[in-house]
């Protein structure tokens, strides 16, 4: 007797055979979830071969076993952890709509995906766009990849969240969508619970709204499991849209992540991507400016320590004239972690007078950790602005000793100098209870305990 | 109040300082004057507990306690106080915060009850006006930014703030216009008394114009090769490093 073991592809592929066709979805998704995991099928999973994966090694995903996340019930209590005073919220448990937690604004519409009759009215904006961009036009012309993850979260998402932001709206509250991971207590320690969140994001012309996107496990989630989400943004004229990611699944879990973007004109996406949990944490981002005078920010913070790998991959792509972006990631690397930044600006030959600025900065706190920092710049047009720059470094030993010697003591230096490092990602959102909740974080995640520097 | 007895020390294999002696005693200023490559930062950043600097052999006692066995915060918290002579910027803290911190982590060390924020506010607002220090400085990041006279304008307001039992002041006059120089030499003035000491590291008589030393000494090749009053900085103005008895200027 030989058991077969099925390779990797097969356990996703047989994911999608059993789930078999859903009722009441709209025909164009239906078919973009088909044709999303055909090309799952055709290209497989990436190996160490494949330019965009080669410092990514998903070998450890690779070798486990994957099931279904479980139906679990999550408790009020355990979820309003994770909530923030002073918002509306969205609240899924293992990918799974939650609607007895969450809180829907009256101005906004808000679909969950599994059940779009039944909640309102974004089911027009699911047939035009779920899926549409993610896995269709998401690449530099010359060179479209099939992002194998973004695939997978098209074909395999069983539930998530499509939320239209009215033309002209301002949307006071930010909306906290929260992803919570709740792996079944008595789980296969070999095997894998995974969920894939799905997002749609259409803000209106000229309307304004903050969404946080928070990802968590309930406390004392145990054994691994498997997060992979997909987000899309479509943001249309004029309108203005603040983004927060916030990623602090358990340790020991497996995060492989794609966000994508489109702007029209004169509108402004502003993103910030904060990395504290994950065993092995992938974060791919893409921004398309489609329109003269769109602007987009792409900002980043991991914080890691012990085994733990986060590999943040994003694009830019500059396709009409006078757009911005900016992109400022920092790492602060402790143990053995590992972290890769890999960012592109690609400005196409139209896109005259783009001003781009990409920044890298990581810093070591041990002599075993190791960054990995690749900025590339693609410029296609003669007249543009473009910089970038990366640095890895360890503390300063001078300022180290400066503090010491005016009395502070060295762990409290210590945790002083790397929140000084990282403070400005944290207290960049003007929403006081999710600043306060990031600053809490990361002086918890600091070796020096509490330390750093509160507002001067 | 500090005796420095026979001290050697050393950076990677060279040999810098080589027998200095030194007595201090409370309500005193001693200058210690010498040629670059002489030793005096070296003296200053080993008596503050920089660990670059291995110590050979030797005694540093700080009130009768051997500092060698204290890290850089406790030498701090016993009242040692180092005024750098290239303050390190640090970008993204607080000045006030930073010395609110430092304050606190001194009386928590010596069991004092911390200050709270509107006690310190008071205790920086009125140290602030003692050493002439804008308060707009104190707003914002540590040293970043700040011209070489706000810097050293900066170190003495740390020491006004932080109250020393012993100032060591590390070239202190380095770089200061004559304004400058007097407002910084007006700062450490007000801080004298009969309880404090001072130690000034200079390469330059000028600033004892202003700080007017008890004894001054001269550090060349590692080791004090003279002491005396006051005059003795008036003569090496005259006469120069090259122009004393024994070892050769410059070494």
């Amino acid at each position: 007797m030989t058991a077969v073991t099925p390779t990797p592809t097969a356990q996703y592929l047989d994911l999608f055979a059993r789930r078999g066709e859903r009722s009441g979805e709209a025909a164009p998704v239906r078919l973009r979830r088909r044709q999303a995991i055909e090309r799952f099928e055709a290209a497989g999973f990436p190996g160490r071969g494949d330019e965009e994966w080669r410092q990514t090694n998903i070998a450890p995903l690779l070798r486990s076993a994957v099931t279904e996340a479980s139906r679990e019930e999550v408790g009020a209590r355990q979820a309003r952890r994770f909530l923030y005073q002073g918002c509306d919220r969205l609240v899924f448990v293992n990918g799974r709509f939650a609607v007895e937690l969450s809180s829907i604004p009256k101005e906004i519409a808000v679909s969950s995906l599994a059940d779009l009759e039944a909640t309102g009215g974004a089911a027009d904006a699911v047939a035009e766009h779920l899926g549409a961009t993610v896995d269709g036009r998401a690449s530099c012309s010359a060179d479209a990849v099939v992002h194998p993850f973004a695939a997978l979260n098209t074909g395999l998402f069983e539930d998530g969240a499509a939320i239209v932001i009215p033309a002209g709206a301002a949307v006071e509250r930010p909306l906290q969508v929260l992803w919570l991971s709740a792996p079944a207590a008595g789980a296969a320690a070999d095997s894998l619970e995974v969920s894939f969140p799905r997002l749609l994001v259409v803000a209106g012309e000229n309307s304004q709204a903050s969404i946080i996107e928070t990802f968590v496990a309930v406390n004392g989630a145990a054994g691994g499991y498997f997060v992979c989400p997909a987000a899309e943004f479509v943001c249309r004229a004029g309108s203005v849209l603040h983004h927060t990611r916030l990623q602090a699944d358990a340790s020991d879990a497996f995060h492989l992540g794609f966000q994508h973007t489109e702007l029209e004109r004169s509108a402004v996406f502003d993103s910030s991507s904060l990395t504290f949990g994950g065993g092995l944490v992938r974060n791919d981002a893409v921004a398309l400016l489609d329109g003269e005078g769109a602007h987009c920010t792409l900002d980043g913070l991991y914080v890691v320590a012990g085994s733990q790998f986060v590999d943040n991959h994003m694009r830019v792509e500059h396709r009409q004239p006078h757009t911005t972006s900016h992109q400022l990631y920092k790492g602060v690397l402790d143990d053995r972690a590992r972290s890769v930044f890999n960012g592109r600006i690609y400005v196409h030959k139209a896109a005259q007078k783009t001003d781009a600025k990409q920044t890298n900065r990581n810093l070591l706190l041990s002599r075993s950790a190791l960054a990995n920092s690749n900025p590339q710049l693609e410029i296609f047009a003669d007249d543009v602005r473009c910089t970038h720059g990366s640095t890895i470094g360890r503390l300063d030993e001078d300022a180290l000793f400066y503090l010491r010697a005016r009395g502070l003591p060295r762990e409290q230096a210590y945790g002083m100098l790397v929140y000084a490092f990282a403070r400005e990602l944290v207290e960049k959102t003007s929403f006081e209870p999710l600043r306060q909740d990031l600053e809490g974080r990361l002086r918890a995640s600091l070796n020096g305990g509490p330390g750093g520097g509160e507002a001067a | 109040m500090l005796r420095v007895s026979g001290l050697h020390a050393r950076v990677e294999e060279q040999e810098i300082l080589r027998g200095v002696n030194l007595e201090v005693r409370a309500g005193e200023v001693h200058a210690v004057m010498g040629p670059n490559g002489s030793g005096k930062s070296t003296l200053a950043q080993v008596l503050a507990g920089r660990e670059d600097y291995e110590v050979t052999a030797g005694s540093i006692e700080l009130d009768g306690e051997d500092l060698q066995e204290m890290a850089p915060e406790e030498r701090a918290h016993a009242g040692l106080f180092l005024a750098f002579q290239y303050p390190v910027e640090i970008p993204g803290v607080g000045n006030s915060y930073f010395l609110k911190a430092a304050v606190n982590a001194t009386r928590k060390a010596r069991g004092e009850q911390e200050l709270d924020a509107m006690d310190f506010l008071q205790l920086l607002r009125q140290r602030a006006k003692l050493v002439d220090v804008d308060e707009a400085l104190l707003r914002r990041p540590v040293n970043e930014g700040f011209s070489g006279g706000e810097k050293k304008r900066n170190e003495i307001l740390q020491m006004a703030v932080l109250e020393p039992r012993l100032a060591v002041l590390d070239e202190t006059d380095s770089g200061l216009d004559i304004d400058a120089l007097k407002t910084v030499a007006a700062g450490v003035n007000a801080l004298r008394n009969g309880d404090r000491a001072f130690v000034v590291i200079t390469h330059y008589q000028r600033l004892l114009n202003y700080i007017v030393p008890d004894h001054v000494h001269v550090l060349q090749g590692g080791r004090i090769v003279r002491s005396g009053g006051s005059e003795l900085a008036h003569e090496l103005e005259e006469k120069g490093y090259a122009g004393l008895n024994g070892d050769s200027a410059g070494a």
